[in-house]
């Protein structure tokens, strides 16, 4: 009973120890940033850092859900820039603007549903398949662009530039509503909850009576349309695309949903930890610029940061294995 | 072969050897003895504790109580380590192969032979695995990929590589369970030669024929208590006698079950064919019946209420359902049905161990019972708590992680998953395998209550006092057959082991 009790105690304290934790990073580093150089906490530099992850976190919202449900998609960077390459041949070819959103929105469609029907069907691991989908889109979007940039002409300019009350950029709005939709899709549907229930026990779901195949197609496709609306964000920055702009987006959202408290046994997490996992990452490399910490550091820095935040969060189950 | 025990001392002594877990007395004060190339066998029921014995021998158990004497030294516990060390092997029933592997390679794991450059040297590890094949007497390419192998040559590996380690000591468990019976005539005889070259054998089977054939003395256990140990110097030991010390428990033993009249046939299943080559199995449930299936483990029970609930697809066959054909491809069109199936193993298969008690015991519902897309998991709470009182879980909370709870609520859970479901027919496979007593008490309780509520129960089990005192009726199988139908009052350990053991 005594066991029983103290494992209770600690499963308890270091679930929600992670999240805790990295706020408590986040603080810290926050605190020390603004004491050397006060305009980091300057409503505008806030602002700026959401607009560096706004990307990166709605690809996370997207990794997010796929891990907790036991799966993983490393191609989420490519299937973002084949929507955005699919979406600016649109408009360079003169179409509206709704016609290359609504195209660009059905390619993710179109290549999530890919992933899922083959991980479904073929029972292959996740890790595997989508890396080589990753190369599928990367090399579709290189054939489509012929290895040139693509550009937008400033049609999406409004969604970059425009500011609401003069501070608020429009392209936050995409990033807080894919936030809520992710948080709102995993804790208040029954989609939400059996996707939990397969990355809990993927046997013990099937013997409940779910579908496996279907929720796995399903939660792909998903996946795929996140991603190509965090294209619409992104090429509403840069007003232009290259095939080669999404290399590292998939890993970068590994790493948020990871530093969240989302685990590759899946099953568990929240949302709200990989946001937080993304605001982390974001403020690091923002905290660094203002520094002016030397650029080629930065990235080794950066590095050395997330393995110390992970190590942190994971002292619990070290401690427990050695008992 | 005969021995003159009394002239020797024997290698092995085990005594008063106890283990427990909790809740059960896996074996209490159980005194093992074994000579210098004897064959000793054990039996006993499915959980008499001869696998926990075998363990404690092999290290991988810690005995509570006791002492082992190997060789003359004593030690109050073996580690894995230690016990090879002490040259005792053990061939498991698991099969522990490596596939891609040749048979010589995996004869070797762990012994790999080389050159004096430090690379494999393969001639000379094929050289001595074919000489191990030779003095076995059988004829085996050892260069073959134990993938290409039949069942029963994979068992010959598996003696093969315990052979390799030079025990004086072999634990052979079930070593036949997989074989047709021509090549059971060549397992038994291979024994006899091991033990010929010196080597003692432990042989633990539930086929007591064989057992008559090839062993010097026979232990019978029963509930971790060694019932008698008889010499079986001439080869004519009577099975009867041993069937009896199988059997015969005292009545504490049993659980007293509510009787009440059972209703109208509920379930009807016809030439019921899991694979194309497996034989045609028929029976019916009644509406508020208990219908115990018994068999030995590897019978192939499980296999068919598998097939009922949809967790695997059969061949062939008709099951009909108050009246309506079921087509049952998969879980969901069994759990449409009406159909519960609470698994054998709740770790693995019937529980997410790391969510709530509330999500997991809504799992099953969320489609049958919650049709809304949207849906708040704590409005649930309401519908679930009643369920938490029928069912007396004990939990501070609903959303207690279910790995925090003991074997006996972890079950608990996994009914009442099924019991928010609302489902009517159930499927217990091994329902109170690894749990307390009083858990097992309130769980038959469980039973009788859905009974008498006029849902019906397919029971699993290897539990023999569990069998007798639930059943209304047992269905006995074997070698994937109904072998045998025993009526209420016609139920007893004598009838279903021998009708099990196909006697």
């Amino acid at each position: 009973m005594e066991q029983v009790k103290r494992k209770n105690f600690f499963g308890k304290i270091s679930f929600k120890d992670q999240r805790v934790l990295m706020i408590a990073v986040i603080l810290l580093i926050t605190v020390v940033v603004t004491i050397i150089s006060p305009k980091f906490v300057d409503i505008r530099n806030i602002v700026a850092i959401f607009q560096q992850i706004s990307v990166l976190g709605i690809l996370t919202m997207a990794m997010a859900l796929l891990l907790i449900s036991g799966g993983i998609d490393l191609s989420i960077g490519n299937i973002m820039i084949l929507s955005g390459v699919v979406t600016s041949k649109v408009i360079m070819g003169e179409g509206s603007v709704t016609l290359a959103i609504t195209l660009g929105l059905l390619t993710g469609l179109v290549c999530g549903f890919l992933n899922g029907v083959i991980i479904a069907k073929s029972r292959c691991l996740p890790l595997i398949i989508t890396l080589g989908t990753s190369q599928i889109f990367f090399g579709t979007s290189l054939m489509i662009t012929g290895g040139q940039f693509m550009n937008f002409s400033r049609k999406f300019d409004f969604i970059g530039r425009t500011r609401i009350f003069g501070v608020f950029p429009v392209m936050l709005i995409f990033l807080i509503v894919m936030v809520a939709v992710a948080f709102i899709l995993l804790n208040y549907t029954r989609f939400g909850r059996r996707i939990v229930a397969i990355g809990g026990n993927e046997r013990n779901a099937y013997l409940s009576g779910i579908n496996i195949d279907r929720y796995k197609i399903i939660l792909y496709s998903i996946s795929g349309v996140i991603c190509a609306i965090a294209s619409i964000v992104f090429v509403s920055r840069l007003d232009s695309i290259t095939a080669t702009a999404g290399s590292g987006y998939e890993l970068r959202a590994l790493t948020a949903a990871i530093i969240g408290g989302i685990t590759f046994d899946g099953g568990r997490g929240t949302i709200g930890g990989a946001f937080i996992g993304v605001l982390l990452l974001g403020i690091i490399n923002n905290a660094m610029n203002i520094l002016s910490v030397w650029p080629y550091a930065q990235t080794a820095i950066s590095g050395a940061i997330i393995v110390i935040a992970v190590i942190l969060s994971n002292l619990d189950n070290i401690r427990k294995d050695r008992r | 072969m005969s021995f003159a025990y009394e002239s020797k001392t024997p290698l092995v002594e085990m005594i008063n050897i106890s283990k427990s877990f909790p809740g059960v007395q896996a074996l209490s004060d159980i005194t093992f003895d074994l000579y210098k190339g004897e064959i000793h066998c054990l039996v006993g029921e499915n959980g008499a504790g001869k696998s926990t014995l075998m363990k404690v021998l092999s290290g991988a158990h810690n005995p509570d109580g006791g002492q082992i004497t190997i060789n003359g030294d004593s030690y109050p516990a073996l580690t894995p380590r230690l016990s090879q060390e002490l040259g005792i092997s053990i061939i498991y029933q698991e099969n522990d192969l490596i596939p891609s592997m040749s048979v010589a390679e995996n004869m070797f794991v762990g012994l790999e032979k080389t050159t004096r450059f430090g690379l494999l040297d393969r001639a000379s590890t094929e050289k001595s695995a074919q000489e191990e094949v030779g003095k076995l007497g059988i004829v085996l390419d050892v260069r073959r990929k134990v993938e290409n192998l039949s069942v029963s040559e994979q068992q010959y590996v598996k003696i093969l590589k315990a052979l390799v380690l030079k025990p004086q000591i072999l634990l052979m468990d079930e070593p036949t369970s997989m074989f047709n019976v021509k090549d059971v005539g060549t397992v038994l005889a291979l024994t006899q030669r091991i033990a010929k070259q010196g080597i003692s054998i432990i042989y633990i089977s539930h086929f007591l024929k064989e057992v008559v054939q090839i062993a010097d003395r026979i232990t019978v256990i029963r509930d971790g208590l060694v019932v008698n140990t008889y010499k079986n110097e001439s080869r004519d030991m009577d099975l009867d006698v041993i069937t009896m010390d199988m059997v015969g428990r005292s009545v504490d033993m049993f659980y007293q079950k509510e009787q009440h009249e059972v209703g109208e046939i509920v379930l009807c299943v016809r030439d019921l064919q899991l694979t194309k080559d497996s034989p045609k199995i028929s029976f019916e449930v009644r509406s508020g019946e208990i219908l115990g299936l018994a068999g030995m483990v590897g019978s192939g029970r499980t296999e068919i209420v598998r097939a009922l609930t949809g967790a695997d697809r059969y061949y062939a066959g008709i099951i009909e359902y108050k009246g309506k054909s079921l087509m049952l491809h998969s879980p969901e069109d069994s759990i449409q049905a009406g159909f519960a199936h609470i698994t054998e193993d709740r770790q693995q298969l019937g529980l997410m161990l790391g969510q709530s008690i509330l999500e997991n015991m809504t799992i099953v519902g969320l489609g049958r019972k919650i049709k809304n897309f949207f849906l708040n998991i704590k409005r649930h709470q309401p519908l679930v708590e009643p369920l938490i009182e029928t069912l007396d879980i004990k939990t501070p909370s609903l959303f207690q992680e279910v790995q925090n709870l003991s074997g006996g609520n972890q079950q608990k859970v996994v009914l009442g998953k099924w019991l928010f479901a609302e489902s009517d027919f159930y499927v217990f496979d091994e329902p109170t395998r690894g749990i307390d007593v009083n858990s097992k008490a309130e769980f038959y309780r469980l039973m009788s209550m859905l009974t008498k509520e006029g849902k019906s129960i397919i029971m699993v089990s290897s539990d023999m006092p569990e069998l007798i005192s639930m059943s209304d009726r047992v269905l006995v199988v074997r070698k994937g057959e109904i072998a045998g139908e025993i009526p209420h009052d016609e139920i007893n350990e004598e009838r279903i082991i021998k009708s099990a053991l196909g006697m």
